[in-house]
């Protein structure tokens, strides 16, 4: 038995430090690529590629004591209040309404609920705009019934009720995955103790609800801040601005970039969101910001709320019907008619010539393009990444893989619109990587650096579920570091992976935010396009844009639920 | 085959010393048992051996080679030290079929691809499995995953074998029958194997010896016949089989005889080759199956009360009161209920210094 000659043993494999090193560092430095620039120029009296650089407070001096600052922050503040409380509550009160109660057709309206997630915010600005905006198809029918206008989308208001829309799914799915985890034992021994069904909803089921709601709000406080899209579309008519819009207003629209003070924006907005991050950090452990896949739920007694299930049926469908079917609804018609308008009948202007624009102009076919090519290459690239840099800071032995763990969670601080700033700033300021500069590269590394966290929080449920024998199994075989990931742990984290590719390319393909500044003639984003067609207010075209972003994305999801059965989301 | 050499090996996680200077050298050929509690460092000093645990101090050699000095900074990784290792939950890859979990370790050794494949059929024929190389691990039981994963540790015949409770996950029965294959296994390869196990039947029916650990110390070291009939300590006594503990002074002790007067009064003779000083403070250990009926005897004879019985089909046990003392005993006869004498051998009992307070 086993008498053949010894083998010769495995090879050194030195290979092992530095493939650690070198995904470790490059984490490092991709992070560090955007941030660097924005900090030294906040302290610079003239704009960073400029030779002469005296360092000055300036920057900081001049937007603290400017007015436009002080509104800008105080609109920050209230649209911020106002979009976490109403959001948070709206999320919630439809998570127990849809994971506790008897109400009817519960699963199709949970579906219905989290549908705004995939649409990106600034399809969703557009959509409103198309059926509540001033000349919105819903505000003039409703004028030329009572002769005045309802309400007025371009304000803080407006801004405030589409955030609240957009935000709502969010706050939902953490109620309702913090429903679905609990131990519904815990309700049944309130009924049993004698209290009604609402008695218990009210003393044990919300009560229980509170981290998750907690959780949620810090979510949405940072996202209502960072947000661009929907104060940018809403709040730029009527000059209503926030943080995210007055960097833009700073840095690209009007004549002269003021780089100083973009960049002291920028960095105090930095300095108050990772002040949030911490907050949200000692809450609840890390990795959590990204709502990822959930396992499925089990489902406990709901609650039987008598007749009050037709009201609740009444307000998630009043829901769904304002917040997603009239507006994507209207984007869409809105992308095959002349015009659209309830003073005539749309059928009459049916018209393709909005898609042949778009398919036709070469920029804007290409911006179609590139979205999808970042999106899927981009995204197929980015996830292997954020999967390697996930088991170089959960299964290595670098030292520093601690510190890795941290710094790779840190981009969910940096706002979209300041990681492009430092993007562009950073290329401008190293030659040899000019080149890149004007090409969908830079997109793409500026959008795996934003969602490094997001791909981190997707892959290490997974990855802290394989046991650390397996790995270590192969590593007594006589397998090195990097042989034991390859051939062990990325083979069992391939349907995470897969998971994980096409989150990301839905993500990407919405994102725009970082790509306002980056973008040149060559590179631009579905996103980028839309903006650029909306200033010109050629609002044909945007809802064709809008349509493909949309539809591309349902046709992800539907391929992904019923041809590979996985759920994405809830 | 190869000899392991364990020099004063110190792990620490923070505050907590896992591994408190454990010292230990295994035989070529031998399978020696690492047993104790969970947390009493038996895992942590296996890992250390394995190189999946860095040890803060100390030394591991084996066959004469370093494996790791803590105090030169030498820390061989896992894959160079030539160790075959069966995981407490088998660890076998998920993946891959059971041929290619077995041929991994021959793959990392670039081995010919005909010698991989006659390598792979002879070991899973060792193991009685042939003929399963093409499934895939969650299509076997328990066991056969369990033989699956001693397959792959043995296939590149590495020179130390390391088990990690590999039973454990077994049911009952199935786990009695592992427990013989795998012994008569170890000693058909000859290979020098180190066992972990918190289950002290195991320890004894495998080992030849057992080191029996608590606190991150080896407290006695021995063959499994020295450490169940000559506990060092009560700890050992009464981790290994079970114990009642008389405490008691030393009344007189002459060759090889110790006279000891319970605290009851009750005065017991006990062998014992150690010099005991008149007066130390002693436990005399006194195992529940080796206690009879007085039947007549009159030396040795404690006299008391039966307080509790249990049956338990094959045997009965009983809690036997003795003053303020109590003495479990565990016997093949129903004892009279009520008061009654029962006669403690003088060669069954153990006597034990006590820790004085």
């Amino acid at each position: 038995m086993l008498e053949a000659a010894r083998l010769p043993s495995a090879q050194a494999r030195n290979a092992d430090a530095p493939v650690q090193w070198g995904i470790g560092l490059l984490a490092v430095l991709l992070i560090l690529f955007p941030i660097a620039p924005i900090l030294y120029q906040s302290v610079l009296a003239r704009p960073i590629y400029e030779p002469t650089r005296t360092l000055t407070l300036a920057n900081y001096a001049r937007i603290l004591t400017s007015s436009e600052f002080h509104a800008t922050v105080l609109n920050s503040a209230l649209l911020g209040l106002a979009t976490t409380i109403a959001a948070v509550a709206l999320g919630t009160l439809l998570a127990v309404l849809v994971m506790r109660t008897d109400m009817p057709a519960r699963g199709v309206l949970g579906g219905l609920i989290i549908s705004p997630l995939f649409i990106s915010p600034l399809v969703l600005a557009f959509a409103w705009v198309t059926m509540f905006g001033p000349q919105g198809y819903v505000t003039i029918a409703l004028r030329t019934i009572t002769g005045s206008d309802p309400w007025n989308l371009y304000s803080l208001a407006g801004i405030a009720v589409v955030s609240i829309f957009y935000y709502a799914p969010y706050a939902y799915l953490n109620a309702a995955a913090s429903l679905s985890l609990s131990d519904p034992t815990v309700e049944d021994a309130a009924r049993i103790a004698g209290a009604t069904p609402l008695r218990t909803l009210m003393t044990v089921t919300l009560p229980l609800l509170r981290p998750a709601m907690t959780y949620s709000a810090l979510l949405v406080g940072i996202g209502s801040l960072e947000l661009l899209s929907i104060p940018l579309i809403l709040g730029t008519p009527s000059g209503v601005d926030t943080l995210s819009t007055l960097l833009v207003k700073l840095g690209v629209m009007g004549g002269r970039p003021d780089y100083g003070a973009v960049a002291a924006v920028a960095t105090l907005l930095l300095i108050v969101v990772s002040g949030l991050i911490v907050a949200q950090e000692r809450f609840i452990g890390a990795g959590q910001r990204f709502v990822t896949v959930k396992g499925k739920a089990i489902a406990p007694r709901p609650f039987a709320i008598g007749p009050l299930r037709f009201a609740a049926v009444a307000l998630c469908l009043a829901y769904v019907l304002v917040g997603v079917v009239m507006p994507l609804g209207g984007i869409l018609l809105r992308s095959v008619v002349g015009f659209l308008s309830p003073l005539a009948n749309p059928l009459e202007s049916l018209t393709l010539e909005h898609y042949q624009l778009v398919f036709q102009t070469e920029s804007y076919r290409r911006s179609i393009l590139n979205s999808l090519l970042i999106a899927g290459i981009g995204g197929g690239v980015g996830i292997v990444f954020m999967a390697l840099l996930a088991l170089v800071t959960y299964r290595s032995e670098l030292s520093w893989r601690r510190l890795l763990g941290f710094v790779a969670l840190y981009p969910r601080a940096v706002p979209g619109i300041i990681v492009g700033i430092g993007f562009l700033w950073s290329f401008v300021l190293i030659r040899p990587l000019g080149n890149l500069r004007n090409t969908i590269f830079a997109l793409a590394a500026a959008f795996i650096m934003r969602y490094i966290p997001y791909g981190f929080s997707i892959i290490s449920p997974t990855l802290t579920r394989i046991s650390r024998e397996l790995d270590n199994a192969a590593r007594v075989c006589g397998d090195g570091w990097t042989g034991a990931m390859r051939r062990v742990l990325l083979p069992i984290l391939g349907p995470a992976l897969v998971t994980g590719w096409v989150l990301l390319f839905i993500t990407f393909l919405k994102e725009y935010s970082s790509a306002v500044f980056l973008f040149a003639r060559g590179s631009e984003v579905i996103g980028t396009t839309m903006l650029a067609l909306w200033r010109q207010g050629d609002m044909g075209p945007v809802s064709v844009l809008a349509a493909v972003q949309v539809i591309v994305i349902l046709t992800v999801i539907a391929v992904m639920r019923y041809g590979f059965k996985v759920r994405l989301y809830g | 085959m190869a000899d392991v050499i364990i020099e004063n090996l110190v792990k620490r996680y923070g505050e907590v010393t896992a591994v408190d200077h454990v010292s230990l050298a295994v035989q070529s050929g031998e399978l020696l048992s690492l047993l104790g509690p969970s947390g009493c460092g038996k895992t942590t000093t296996l890992m250390s051996i394995a190189g999946l645990e860095r040890p803060d101090e100390g030394r591991i050699l084996a066959a004469g080679e370093v494996l790791t000095d803590a105090g030169q900074r030498v820390f061989l990784p896992p894959e160079r030290r030539e160790l075959g290792m069966v995981f407490q939950s088998y660890a076998l890859w998920p993946h891959m079929t059971v041929a290619n979990n077995v041929a991994y370790g021959l793959r990392t050794r670039r081995a010919p691809h005909a010698q991989i494949r006659d390598r792979v059929d002879e070991v899973l024929g060792l193991v009685q499995l042939e003929g399963m190389g093409a499934r895939y691990p969650y299509q076997l039981s328990g066991g056969q995953q369990q033989r699956v994963a001693l397959a792959r540790a043995l296939v590149y015949q590495p020179r130390i074998l390391l088990l990690d409770e590999p039973l454990s996950n077994l049911d009952a029965k199935l786990r009695e029958q592992a427990r013989v294959w795998l012994r008569e296994l170890q000693q058909r390869l000859k290979i020098t194997a180190i066992y972990v196990t918190h289950d002290q039947a195991e320890a004894l029916g495998l080992s030849d010896r057992i080191a029996v650990m608590s606190r991150g110390r080896i407290v006695q070291l021995g063959t499994p016949r020295d450490i169940y009939e000559r506990p060092s300590d009560p700890f050992v006594a009464d981790f290994i089989g079970q114990a009642s503990f008389l405490p008691g002074l030393v009344e007189s002790a002459a060759a090889g005889r110790v006279r000891v007067r319970l605290r009851n009064g009750q005065e017991l003779s006990i062998e014992s080759a150690a010099a005991w000083e008149t007066g130390a403070q002693v436990l005399v250990a006194v195992r529940p199956e080796r206690v009879l009926p007085a039947e007549g005897r009159t030396e040795n004879v404690l006299t008391g009360a039966v307080r509790s019985h249990l049956y338990l089909g094959a045997r009965h046990q009983y809690v036997f009161d003795i003053g303020e003392l109590e003495l479990r005993i565990e016997a093949a006869d129903e004892l009279p209920p009520g008061q009654g004498r029962v006669y403690v051998p003088p060669q069954a009992a153990t006597l034990l210094r006590q820790a004085s307070a």
